[in-house]
């Protein structure tokens, strides 16, 4: 026989009862003084989980979500069959479909809504306010690829390699509609890879022209993120990853929110634009390479090069290496190099020397 | 078999000699440990999902220690429904990170060519919204908790609480801080008022001016500040350490370069610049017991027909709690990651590491990335995991159970006349909360 309190689930009021099974061991009954007798079920009895060990347990029973058993010493309970089974799981349906409208939710935004508002918002955005945006996501990038120790990623400065950085830039000047302002920088990373960001920002990694084997490659790079520029594109990325940084930070919750926010600053750099733009930007480049006198193959040379040192699956491979229809465009950028073409080099071979060394 | 009818009556009341109905506490520091610990593993592993199972299966623990009367209390809040809450709150808040975030990085950019005008909006939109997810998770947790099988309870009332707190912090701030005291009170009235066990309310007695008397050693501490500050600085000017300290703090606040430190003497009686370790452990000290001090007289104040509430907490205690276990828990912490890269560092390798802590620019990257990315996730995670293992061990527990051995019922005739209240059913649980990041708190 075992002592209890037995709660009624009505009031907070202990009653002392004494816990017996009944003969056949179907049901305990709990005889309470002055009062009838409370029959349980044995088979939907359960304890209380999570409580500390002790000899106590507190007993409930699945029919009746209130009414508790507190005893004191457990061991001297009759045999409970399903005392430490699950209860049944209950409203499931409603929780499946609010983490599908959830899911929905997120993709909803992100898919869509976000890129079409950055899309409207992107073509009346002024032009300085458009170099801010640029500034302020060229500086995240540096903090998020530099080192805690080290700071910032360094931007490569050193003089005579800026001036033919410069020298490059200003073939293409002419190309740029409404006299729009270009900053060109190369960043000391080894990475082979070029991006674009808002306000005319164009940056080069160093790896890149250290893979690079003649200046026409390097220009046709600049020449594609130009493509970029001139058509806004990065304008619409740097604003969609402003509202989908927070969407994703509140998915991850307090734990993964810094990672994924690290995650897509990689992604900024990473732009994946769609095929249209690439190929809009393909195509403004083999315009402008051809009007600077530089074959537009160069850009298919740079593609193909890389492609064959690297393989298509190396994980440090810039964008445009894993795009799919790469072959395509290296034929497309072959194609644009007319057969009597007249070429002539857009820098010394002392200036190329410079560039190569820009880091110092 | 002992003793006649009815069985044994004594066992059910825990009550000290006058009557009073004591809380007991009976959970065990190693237990949380191990509790903590696994359950914090199982997070990791399902990348954060497990992290509802892991609160719920601490508070069943931590509540069922607690024991008024001798009667454990019992939370009975349900993972699913807590994952289901997030869910929600998931689905409200993207519109608001999303696409209100997105105009007002917009309109920051182009009106005042920046970020920060945006994040500042963004942060001051989410003010209210925090303040609301606070009061709903506090109604989910009291929905949640029952004594001897009757509910606890929180009135609806969270956008009411939400702009009470808005405006009784703008006046807090635009007094200095005088008005706290005030804002303490009917902030934690409009909380108790809305309370109830069973069919019983809550009513928080008392007037806001009671509260001056636990902010006194807060006071003393301010005012020692200030004349220290006053003393170094004109009184008997310490010279160039302190003028030159002045000018960083100038310039990095302001962008101001005010060059106190032009012409002063050379530094003298440096000593004083120890007296700020005393002085910071009065102004820690004073926090901690205004906000405890605070929370001890209003309790004291707190009532249900029938019922008293008698809280002997005592503040020196809890800072204590707080600054020792905090330091333990850094502690425990650190020899946690040593233990943790010992591990991770024969599996990865030390380039790994070298990518984790930082890319050094001129490295070759040999290793894979997603070994790279798969490392730096698991180390990141451990400590996420660690940090809140030895902190539910250190901070929380000892203080759980000082509050709940520290609270007395004097008078509890009352209870026989309570009887239960309707379940609140609670849709969107503290998904707010959790998803506004301020779940931290059990």
């Amino acid at each position: 026989m075992t002592h209890a309190s037995y709660f009624n689930g009505d009031t907070p009021n202990p009653v002392p009862v004494y816990v017996t099974p009944s003969d056949d061991g179907a049901q305990i009954i709990l005889s309470r003084p002055n009062a009838d007798d409370v029959i349980w079920p044995a088979s939907d009895i359960r304890t209380v989980s999570d409580l500390p060990s002790g000899i106590d347990a507190v007993l409930r029973l699945t029919s009746d979500p209130v009414a508790r058993l507190y005893v004191q010493d457990a061991g001297t309970l009759p045999r409970l069959p399903h005392l430490n089974r699950r209860a049944p799981p209950k409203g499931r349906g409603r929780l499946a479909m609010w983490a599908a409208g959830a899911v929905a939710a997120v993709a909803l935004q992100i898919g869509i809504l976000i890129p079409l508002m950055a899309d409207q918002l992107a073509n009346f955005i002024p032009p300085r306010a458009e170099r801010a945006l640029g500034e302020a996501t060229f500086e995240q990038i540096r903090g998020a690829l530099g080192s805690d120790t080290l700071g910032p990623l360094r931007v490569c400065e050193k003089p005579e390699g800026r001036a033919a950085l410069n020298e490059m830039a200003a073939t293409f000047a002419p190309s740029i509609p409404d006299n729009g302002e270009i900053s060109v920088f190369v960043l000391n990373h080894p990475m082979i890879n070029a991006f674009a960001l808002p306000g005319g920002y164009v940056v080069f990694f160093r790896g890149l022209i250290d893979a690079a084997e003649t200046p026409e490659e390097v220009a046709a790079v600049f020449a594609h993120e130009l493509g970029h520029v001139v058509s806004r594109d990065p304008t619409r990325h740097a604003l969609r990853s402003a509202g989908s940084i927070g969407v994703l930070g509140l998915l991850f919750g307090d734990f993964a929110g810094g990672a994924v926010v690290l995650f897509l600053t990689e992604r900024l750099i990473d732009a994946n634009y769609t095929q249209a733009a690439e190929e809009a930007a393909d195509t403004f480049a083999h315009t402008v390479l051809e009007d600077a006198e530089i074959s537009p193959a160069a850009l298919g040379d740079m593609f193909e090069r890389l492609r064959k040192k690297h393989g298509d699956s190396d994980g440090t491979l810039s964008h445009f290496l894993s795009h799919p229809t790469l072959s395509d465009r290296i034929d497309k950028a072959r194609d644009a190099a007319p057969e009597d073409g007249d070429w002539s080099p857009i820098l010394t071979e002392q200036q190329w020397a410079d560039l190569q060394g820009i880091c110092g | 078999m002992q003793g006649g009818w009815p069985p044994a009556a004594s066992q059910e009341t825990t009550s000290s000699p006058d009557g009073a109905l004591t809380v007991g506490f009976v959970g065990r520091r190693g237990a949380v440990f191990w509790l903590a610990l696994t359950t914090g593993f199982w997070s990791i592993l399902t990348l954060g999902f497990y992290r509802f199972w892991m609160k719920t299966r601490l508070r069943r623990y931590f509540w069922g220690s607690i024991r008024p009367g001798g009667h454990p209390m019992e939370y009975v809040g349900d993972p699913w429904e807590k994952l289901l809450g997030f869910f929600i709150a998931v689905v409200i808040l993207t519109f608001y990170i999303g696409v209100v975030n997105l105009l007002l990085m917009f309109a920051s950019f182009t009106l005042f060519d920046g970020n920060v005008a945006g994040y500042f909006l963004s942060f001051l939109g989410v003010i209210p919204l925090w303040f609301y997810a606070r009061y709903r998770a506090r109604r989910y947790v009291l929905g949640r908790t029952r004594w001897r099988g009757v509910r606890f309870g929180l009135e609806p009332g969270a956008w009411g609480y939400a702009w009470r707190a808005c405006v009784h912090w703008l006046v807090t701030i635009c007094t200095l801080g005088i008005l706290w005291p005030r804002m303490t009170f009917y902030l934690e009235k409009y909380r108790t008022d809305r309370t109830f066990f069973g069919s019983s309310k809550l009513t928080q007695g008392g007037r806001w001016t009671m509260l001056y008397r636990a902010a006194l050693p807060l006071i003393g501490a301010i005012v020692a500040w200030v004349l220290w500050v006053v003393w170094i600085t004109f009184i008997d000017p310490i010279g160039e350490i302190w003028a030159a300290f002045l000018d960083e703090l100038l310039i990095e606040l302001l962008g101001y370069e005010a060059f106190l430190s032009k012409g002063t003497a050379k530094p003298k009686n440096v000593w004083r610049l120890w007296l700020l370790i005393p002085l910071a452990i009065t102004l820690y000290t004073g926090v901690v017991h205004y906000m405890f001090g605070a929370r001890r007289i209003m309790a004291n104040h707190k009532s249900a027909p029938g019922i008293a509430v008698r809280s002997n907490l005592r503040t020196g205690r809890i800072a204590w709690i707080y600054a020792g276990g905090t330091f333990f828990a850094y502690l425990v912490l650190t020899l946690g990651i040593i233990l943790l890269s010992l591990i991770v560092l024969p599996i990865f390798g030390f380039e790994v590491l070298a990518q984790i802590t930082g890319t050094d620019a001129d490295l070759t990257f040999d290793a894979p990335r997603w070994v790279a990315i798969t490392a730096s996730v698991i180390v990141y995670f451990g400590i996420f995991l660690l940090w809140s293992v030895v902190y539910n061990t250190f901070v929380t527990f000892p203080l759980m159970r000082h509050m709940a051995t520290t609270t007395v019922l004097p008078e509890h005739h009352g209870l026989q006349s309570v009887s239960q209240a309707a379940r609140d059913e609670f849709a969107e649980a503290e998904g707010f909360a959790e998803a506004l990041d301020l779940g931290a708190a059990i």
